[in-house]
């Protein structure tokens, strides 16, 4: 395609000055265009800066990026008001210096590595426990009921298999026992809340075992505790809160929720077997991709929940269509805020912000009376097994996975506890979250 | 018209960019604004007209194809605009009427305010006469008058060509040392201003992987190549990580009439957890994404759905038969949400 | 006793002009109580809870109403059992539902007290305004409740009439009206007053210091049930940054979690639903009718009418603000934060 000949343009110049506007215009976007080769030219050569500030000639503005860009100092220091690091910039350019890595990496040194399966086992530790270990790193379990549940499970076997040494009491020696254990499944994945309010329960319950018991006797004591610690506070409690929140599910409501919980899950089959006509969309979002486990299992009850399927960043065109918001929980926190499968936050945020009310299904024992600010301080980091595609990471490259966020209390309207439904900052009033009761 | 071979011709190249606007083969909005140029610059060298309103109509019913083949592709609609507004602008001071201009009416007070004491330079200096519709020499209109118009599209073209160093020329002084910049998708734009603004600064980005599309991985790969520290995270993390970004940069689809802007899904999302942090949102985008339009339709972004497939495969196959999937294009994120547009 | 009967007994308490909707339902147990014949605490509890029903089932806002039943069945639950037989306790029973009755009245001048020192002292220049929605309970004798359920705010201005210069703005409050019987009180014990439109509240929230309002229930998230109109009102108070202060006895507050307006159990789909059938039903009884020159026309040319009971009857009656929108809430039991609410029921209920 031929480029139009000059000598029209010229005669536009000299009558009009908007014609003169536009000359100059292109003049300098040919101007820009040289430029841009020269610093490419620059770059490559790496060296005679001097030479290209005089070859582009005119416009000064355009001219900076290209001189500064080679490397005189003098030039660039003076241009730009805070650029100390100028020269380090440069050098970052080119590729060659990890300092910025490094950098990055401090911010989320405390996120952790992700856990390889497979790792040390150190000291006594129970086939049951090393199990349970690998299952957890490999995520074969997840989430924190079922960790919990697992973790207990795992340990009646432990305790039972358990024999007190001599010249020691069950209530005193025990815990030493199951320490390096908790030790092992924590290097395996980090605890989770539901975990620790179990264990420390646990604790409880060993030191305060009676020491005249006879050892077999006090060892089924502790596992009718265990077992009692699960039917009460979690499948008791899941059944109290399905109640509670299948009342909220009226029928022709559209239900929302996010990636998935056991509980919410047990909700939406509930309300399913009541006959009420509701619809579910489910939101989704790497690494876990676990909403699509919760399709599957809504899909195939009969008849089947209408379901839709959608990314996180399909949320917004979505959320309109909701009347209410189900979301679960990893833990509860003193001020309110809760700490969930990352995603939950930005889908509370939307609901919040289109009125559509957001109920958090939790139980009680996953209350912790820690305080969490932002999601950023305390997080997991996902395996890479979860990103397959993902772009390996180099030098400059980094591939973060973290799997959990914090949703502030401003955003959840209710949460549904075995104790009824409460907002998020009234759950350190409830004495059983607190673990003050015993039960 | 169909019987000439010239406008043969430009419908050949019409159909050919309808289709491939159809069939998706042609995406990206700057992309999208070249080839439209280059196909109205065929049109118009090959156009035979004996008037501006035969020029104009002919772009006009190219544009409307064009338009029609992808409504959702603004860019087009804005090129179309752009080089009739300059078509109409040469073709007005090619043929100065200063009839016209000295009246002033209270429609043009209305319209252009008050009188000013412009320099209406005087007709009499040499111009070139342009007939319209005349009947001995039908070309000698489209004849006089083609090369300004090639001309004036050539400008079109060398504003596109620039745009990326247009925007990025300012970069540093939007990025500083030490920040660390959320950005996410794959933008040319955005791309090019990262990259711009690290030649000064030393800086860290988080980029989200963008599902279903993870346009973002293509941009950490890019930037991470360029030298700049690049963390890629799934766009569940946005929210988690929010609370540590100094800036929040996004590329545009279409910036509309309000200020609100058309931009890849998610964007809504990390706009609006921008806000909750009072973290500022930098959009970067081209002058040729400025459109006209209003969106009618705020909660669909554009009505625009993608392949449901890239949500949920088809190896899912019993799901995929009981599952609405829903996969938007766009966002629309509300003028409220956004700080400070870069164009260029 | 059955259903109707204790329906009656409620409405005759209601009838006291002191009583609001929760004492009066609580009274009506104790009633019920004296008649029983149950012979086991789970007997006992089990028609207290079919009373508790029947009443809310016939009553047409049972918000407050079921506040009190719950209060009281909780505590007849959690009564500690000492008595020597049961007879003897269900008259202990009985004693203390009558005595709370009694206590209760006089939880509105402690209210009054604690609302009176939020209440600037502007003895110079009369421009201490006062806000106030006028809030009704909604139910078939309407002066009465409305007049009882009044008291907590009336008696609060009445307290600082004495001592400090106080004008109030009342809200007309429809569709009952109710704002107009407030501000005849308020005027004659010698408060200024004016009556405002409920659609003047954006005009007027600028002139005013603070808004007082009436509550019928307090719910778990520390947010309130009110006549219609409560809600914008605090909307309004907040755009504005105006304090909006709830008054609640503390027998108002309610164990109920209302995730919104359409989740209260006074909503229902007769609603703000749209009259399809109006035109379908005038069709037949109007077509030969020749129609008013002034009114405004139907597509068959029968004239459309709109009266305020075809308004009403399309409305809430009540609405649910959110505990975002509230500044303090006074109650017996102190003044409290909305969290503080919520925190305080779920103490009281959630043990």
């Amino acid at each position: 395609m031929p480029v139009p000949e000059p000598e029209s343009a010229s005669a536009e110049s000299q009558s009009l000055t908007k014609a003169q506007k536009k000359a100059e215009g292109r003049a300098r976007q040919e101007q820009q265009r040289a430029a841009k080769a020269a610093q490419k030219q620059q770059q490559q050569s790496g060296q005679n800066a001097g030479s290209s500030s005089n070859k582009s000639k005119g416009s000064t503005v355009q001219k900076k990026p290209a001189s500064e860009s080679n490397k005189i100092p003098s030039a660039a220091a003076s241009s730009s008001k805070d650029a100390p690091t100028t020269r380090e910039g440069a050098v970052g350019a080119d590729g060659l210096s990890d300092g910025p890595k490094s950098r990055g990496l401090r911010i989320f040194s405390h996120f952790g590595l992700p856990k390889t399966p497979g790792h040390q086992i150190k000291g006594d530790i129970h086939p049951a426990i090393v199990k349970l270990g690998l299952q957890f790193s490999e995520f074969k379990i997840c989430g924190a009921n079922a960790r919990c549940i697992a973790t207990l499970t795992a340990f009646k076997t432990v305790i039972q298999d358990y024999v007190t040494p001599p010249h020691n009491t069950l209530s005193r020696h025990l815990m030493t026992h199951l320490s390096p254990q908790i030790t092992h499944l924590v290097t395996a994945r980090p605890m989770s809340v539901t975990m620790g309010n179990a264990i420390r329960q646990l604790k409880l319950e060993i030191s305060g075992s009676d020491i005249d018991l006879p050892e077999q006797d006090a060892k089924d004591a502790l596992c009718q505790e265990i077992d009692n610690y699960i039917r009460d506070r979690i499948i008791i409690a899941d059944e109290v809160i399905e109640d509670l929140a299948v009342k909220k599910i009226k029928d022709g409501d559209v239900v929302l929720t996010y990636a998935r919980s056991s509980l919410v899950e047990k909700i939406l089959l509930r309300a399913h077997a009541l006959n009420k006509r509701f619809s579910v969309i489910v939101i989704d979002s790497r690494p876990l991709l676990e909403g699509k486990t919760l399709l599957h299992s809504l899909t195939s009850v009969i008849p089947p929940i209408p379901c839709t399927y959608a990314l996180l960043p399909a949320l917004p065109s979505l959320i309109t269509d909701a009347d209410i918001v189900l979301l679960g929980a990893h833990s509860l926190h003193a001020n309110g805020s809760v700490y969930s499968r990352a995603g939950t936050a930005m889908v509370a945020m939307l609901a919040k912000e289109h009125s559509v009310p957001v109920m958090l299904c939790c139980e009680t024992y996953k209350f912790s009376e820690t305080v969490m600010l932002d999601g950023f301080g305390k997080n997991e980091l996902a395996p890479m097994k979860f990103s397959p595609d993902a772009p390996k990471s180099n030098s400059n490259l980094e591939v973060l996975n973290p799997l959990y966020d914090s949703t502030p209390a401003s955003c959840i309207t209710a949460v549904v506890t075995e104790v009824g439904l409460i907002p998020p900052t009234s759950i350190s009033s409830i004495p059983l979250a607190l673990g003050r009761t015993t039960l | 018209m169909a019987s000439d071979p010239q406008s043969a011709a430009n419908q050949r190249i019409v159909e050919d960019l309808v289709s491939r606007l159809r069939r998706r083969q042609l995406v990206g909005s700057r992309a999208t604004a070249l080839e439209t140029l280059l196909v109205l610059r065929q049109v118009v060298s090959k156009a035979r007209f004996s008037n501006i309103d035969q020029l104009v109509n002919i772009i006009r019913s190219v544009g409307r194809r064009l338009v029609d083949a992808q409504p959702k592709e603004h860019s087009v609609g804005n090129t179309v605009r752009k080089v009739l507004h300059h078509i109409r602008e040469e073709y007005h001071t090619a043929n100065e009427q200063p009839a016209a201009e000295s009246s002033f009416s209270i429609a043009k007070f209305v319209l252009q305010g008050q009188p000013r004491k412009q320099a209406t330079i005087p007709s009499s200096e040499s111009r070139v006469l342009l007939k319209e519709n005349d009947p001995d020499d039908p070309d000698s209109f489209a004849r006089v008058l083609k090369p300004v118009l090639m001309e004036a599209i050539q400008d079109v073209f060398d504003e596109l060509e620039t745009v990326y160093d247009n925007i990025s020329k300012n970069a540093k002084d939007h990025i500083h040392s030490d920040e660390i910049i959320l950005t996410l998708g794959m933008s040319k734009t955005v791309d090019s201003f990262l990259k711009a603004a690290a030649h000064y600064r030393n800086y860290t980005v988080i980029v989200a992987e963008t599902a279903p599309s993870y346009g973002g991985r293509e941009m950490a790969k890019s930037l991470s190549s360029a030298g700049i520290s690049t963390f890629l995270v799934p766009d569940s993390s946005i929210y988690a990580l929010m609370s540590r970004v100094n800036k929040v940069i996004l590329g545009a689809h279409a910036i509309l009439a309000n200020g609100g802007m058309f931009a890849t899904s998610g964007s809504l999302l990390a706009a609006t957890a921008a806000r909750s942090y009072s973290t500022p949102v930098v959009v970067c985008a081209g002058q040729f994404k400025l459109t006209p339009l209003w969106n009618l339709y705020h909660e669909y972004g554009a009505l625009d759905f993608g392949d449901p497939s890239a949500v949920l495969c088809f190896d899912e196959g019993d799901l995929v038969d009981k599952v609405d999937v829903v996969n938007p294009y766009y966002d629309y994120v509300r003028p409220e949400l956004l700080d400070v547009f870069i164009t260029n | 006793m059955d259903d109707f009967q204790i329906y009656k007994s409620y409405q005759r308490l209601l009838k006291n002009e002191d009583l609001s909707t929760p004492l009066a339902a609580i009274l009506a147990l104790t009633e019920m109580m004296e008649q029983s014949n149950a012979g086991t605490m789970f007997e006992l509890l089990t028609e207290l809870k079919g009373a508790a029903e029947a009443l809310s089932r016939q009553s047409l806002n049972p918000i407050g109403l079921k506040a009190g039943c719950e209060l009281f069945i909780e505590f007849i639950t959690l009564f500690p059992h000492d008595a020597a037989s049961f007879s003897e306790l269900k008259t202990e029973l009985i004693r203390q539902g009558q005595r709370y009755a009694e206590q209760a009245l006089a939880y509105r001048a402690k209210i009054a007290e604690l609302a009176f020192d939020f209440i600037k002292d502007d003895s110079v220049v009369s421009s201490g305004f006062m806000f106030i929605d006028w809030h009704d309970e909604i139910d078939l004798h309407i002066q009465i409740l409305t007049h009882s359920y009044s008291r907590v705010v009336l008696q609060t201005l009445l307290v600082a009439h004495k001592r400090k210069r106080i004008s109030v703005f009342v809200t007309e409050a429809r569709p009952r009206g109710m704002g107009i019987k407030t501000a005849e009180m308020l005027t004659a014990a010698g408060i200024p007053c004016t009556v405002v439109l409920d659609s003047a509240v954006a005009y007027a929230i600028d002139k005013v210091d603070f808004v007082l309002m009436g509550s019928e229930a307090v719910v778990e998230s520390g947010g309130l049930v009110n006549a219609v109109g409560s809600n914008q009102i605090a909307i309004i108070a907040k755009a504005a940054n105006k304090p909006f202060y709830a008054l609640a006895e503390s027998y108002k507050f309610h164990r109920m979690f209302p995730l919104s307006q359409y989740d209260l159990p006074s909503h229902n789909p007769g609603v703000l639903s749209f009259p399809q059938t109006m035109s379908a039903r005038a069709r037949p009884a109007s077509s030969g009718l020749p129609s008013k020159a002034s009114s405004v026309l139907s597509d068959n040319g029968s004239p459309i009418r709109i009266t305020q009971e075809d308004i009403a009857r399309n409305n809430p009656d009540v609405d649910y603000t959110r505990p975002d929108l509230i500044s303090l809430v006074f109650s017996d039991v102190g003044s409290l934060t909305p969290e503080g609410v919520s925190q305080y029921l779920v103490g009281m209920f959630a043990g």
